[in-house]
């Protein structure tokens, strides 16, 4: 196979990187217009990242955002490692059909999930608000977990866990031992993912939030709609920065992960 | 004394849900100390019986005794083997140290006699100094040692090996039959070998179980099993034979493409419609007149050791013969044979009686000498 990119497909690759990231940079770099608006830049300033940090309302939002995005985003991964851990357990048609369920989820629309949500709440009783903001993002990521992991265990050879009860481990020590180390990078991917789905989520959120409570695209979103302000890009100037540390948090720690699986080869 | 008998199987039958069975009413004892070979073609049932004997599978009917104990029903975990896999399953997120130490980490042994056990298996397989490697970084030969040295650090009474040496490439693969050979001497306890490999079989092995369909098909030493096998599928399987039907006239005469032969053999019925046996290696190329049996080569390969011709009589039986001596494509040649290079073999006999007819002869050869 010839390795070399052609011309036209390097170009092609730019461009598209460029269509996804232009609208980015265009919105982070008026964050700093001083003007006031997105139609030209008349000088650079700080006020709006000065205005957002010394908001505490906005604090106590993104504060929320992160709660819910990290509790949420934790009790997905341990429901979902197990979630997988059965599916992987049941004979092909059962494994099959449940994976279907699974996928079904991740596909269908958030409005669905959303509106479905505010049913059951308002049905069950219970209040809009921080917990159900909770539920249903732990709900949402829980497929996503699941999908994540699956493969990994499907990786795995069926060998080890004989090896493992061969050479005298329990039901506890196989899953914690063998199983679980070897799934790990499937649950870290699983976690950070939940954890992306989570921070950026809208849709859900938006249905099943209540009075008094809110998170940072929810939030945007209102803020968007009562007009135009680079407060807006402040701020998501400051999101784009924390997901882009995120990726690099969790490019580092998969890397090490994996070099102690892969060993060093020459 | 001990009891010789360590593990020991009793009308054993292993069949998955309504597929026909994988085992059929199988038994058999293995002895203490011994390096048995389990030899069959793939589906044979050979892996099964070593499942069945890690505890990884449930018998359908049967007992299945290990030392003495009934174990059908207790886990893998909590039986005194261990098992070599075919495809190692080492496991990557750890290191050699942590592979070999797997178990004894299990058994919540103290960390110093854990070091020093380790150690020592790691110097058994010869790879001292490789406890800080990780799996991934290390060669199939490598890992395989991985595999043996985690099996017998527990110190088993049995160690199960699946195909153990199945990846390896041919000349690996002969210096680890040495070396399996070697170390299972020096620890004195008892593997059992799976294998499809005749000839690892043969050189590794005090006895082998050749296996077919599910049964055992003989069982005995390397040279029993290879001078007599005990029917077709045995002597075909291994090494090379050419098998013709023939009728036994009488004790000591057989009667093959329409000529009657002197043989070794007796006990059976005088007439009796039987198969006989004569290896390649026993036929010598002579000219047409010494001959005993008149052939006309059809094909020759050179083999490195020796040439392999291929050769039909005038029946249109295929004759296999090895010999040193060169004969070119479509030439007249005789075949000559002793008497004791012939084997014959009576159809479906069971094994019982086979090792009775021969026991009954053999005696009688003591006698007589």
């Amino acid at each position: 196979m010839d390795k070399r990119t052609t011309p036209i497909a390097k170009i092609f690759l730019i461009a598209v990187f460029l269509i996804l990231y232009v609208p980015i940079f265009f919105l982070i770099y008026y964050s700093f217009n001083s003007g006031g608006t997105m139609s030209h830049f008349k000088g650079f300033t700080l006020d709006w990242y000065r205005q957002l940090f010394g908001d505490t309302r906005m604090f106590i939002i993104v504060l929320n955002t992160l709660v819910i995005a990290l509790l949420s985003s934790l009790s997905a991964t341990v429901i979902g490692v197990f979630g997988a851990l059965a599916i992987y357990s049941y004979k092909r048609r059962a494994k099959n059909t449940l994976l279907s369920f699974n996928n079904v989820l991740i596909v269908s629309p958030d409005v669905i999930i959303g509106a479905s949500f505010l049913i059951l709440f308002t049905m069950a009783g219970i209040q809009l608000g921080f917990m159900s903001v909770l539920l249903s993002h732990i709900a949402f990521s829980i497929p996503i977990v699941v999908l994540l992991v699956l493969p990994k265990l499907n990786e795995m050879r069926p060998s080890l866990i004989d090896a493992a009860r061969d050479l005298g481990a329990s039901n506890w020590h196989v899953l914690s031992k063998v199983v679980l180390p070897f799934i790990s990078p499937g649950i870290l991917a699983g976690f950070f993912m939940a954890l992306t789905y989570s921070l950026d989520d809208f849709a859900v959120t938006f249905f099943v939030t209540g009075n008094g409570f809110t998170t940072l695209s929810v939030e945007i979103y209102s803020l968007a709609r009562r007009g135009i302000s680079l407060h807006i890009n402040a701020l998501s100037a400051v999101l784009f920065l924390f997901t882009i540390v995120l990726v690099i948090v969790y490019y580092f720690i998969s890397r090490r992960s994996s070099m102690k699986t892969m060993g060093v080869r020459k | 004394m001990e009891n010789a008998v360590i593990i020991q199987f009793n009308h054993v039958t292993k069949q998955y849900q309504n597929d026909p069975a994988v085992l059929k009413d199988v038994s058999f004892e293995i002895e203490r100390g011994k390096f048995y070979t389990l030899l069959g073609p793939s589906g044979c049932g050979k892996t099964t019986i070593l499942r069945l004997i890690a505890g990884f599978t449930e018998a359908t009917t049967g007992d299945i005794f290990i030392d003495g104990k009934k174990v059908n029903t207790i886990p893998a975990n909590r039986r005194q083997v261990n098992t070599v896999f075919q495809d190692y399953a080492l496991f990557p997120h750890l290191n050699v140290f942590e592979n070999v130490a797997f178990g004894l980490r299990i058994k919540k042994m103290k960390q110093a006699q854990i070091e020093a056990k380790v150690k020592e298996a790691l110097s058994f397989v010869n790879l001292k100094g490789y406890e800080n490697r990780e799996i991934s970084g290390m060669s199939g030969g490598q890992r395989q040692r991985v595999a043996i040295a985690r099996a017998i650090v527990n110190e088993p009474e049995v160690i199960l090996l699946d195909e153990p040496l199945s990846a390896l490439d041919l000349k690996l693969r002969t210096q680890m039959q040495y070396e399996l050979r070697e170390l299972q001497k020096r620890l004195g306890i008892t593997f059992i070998f799976v294998t499809h490999d005749q000839e690892e079989a043969l050189a590794m092995s005090d006895e082998i179980f050749v296996l077919n369909e599910g049964k055992i098909q003989q069982s005995g030493t390397p040279i029993d099993i290879y001078d007599e096998p005990i029917n077709r599928f045995v002597a075909d399987f291994i090494g090379e034979s050419n098998i013709v039907p023939g009728i036994m006239i009488e004790d000591f005469l057989v009667e093959f493409v329409g000529k009657r032969f002197d043989c070794v053999d007796q006990g059976m019925n005088t007439n009796e419609p039987v198969e006989v046996v004569i290896r390649p290696e026993d036929l010598e190329i002579t000219t047409r007149e010494q001959g005993k049996l008149q052939v006309t080569v059809h094909s020759l390969l050179f083999r490195g050791v020796h040439y392999e011709l291929s050769c039909t009589d005038e029946d249109g039986n295929e004759w296999l013969v090895h010999s040193t001596k060169k004969a070119a494509i479509g030439d007249e040649i005789g075949l000559y044979f002793d008497p004791e290079s012939i084997h014959v073999m009576r159809l479906g006999e069971s094994e019982e009686d086979f090792d009775r007819r021969l026991e009954a002869y053999t005696e009688e050869d003591h006698h007589a000498k």
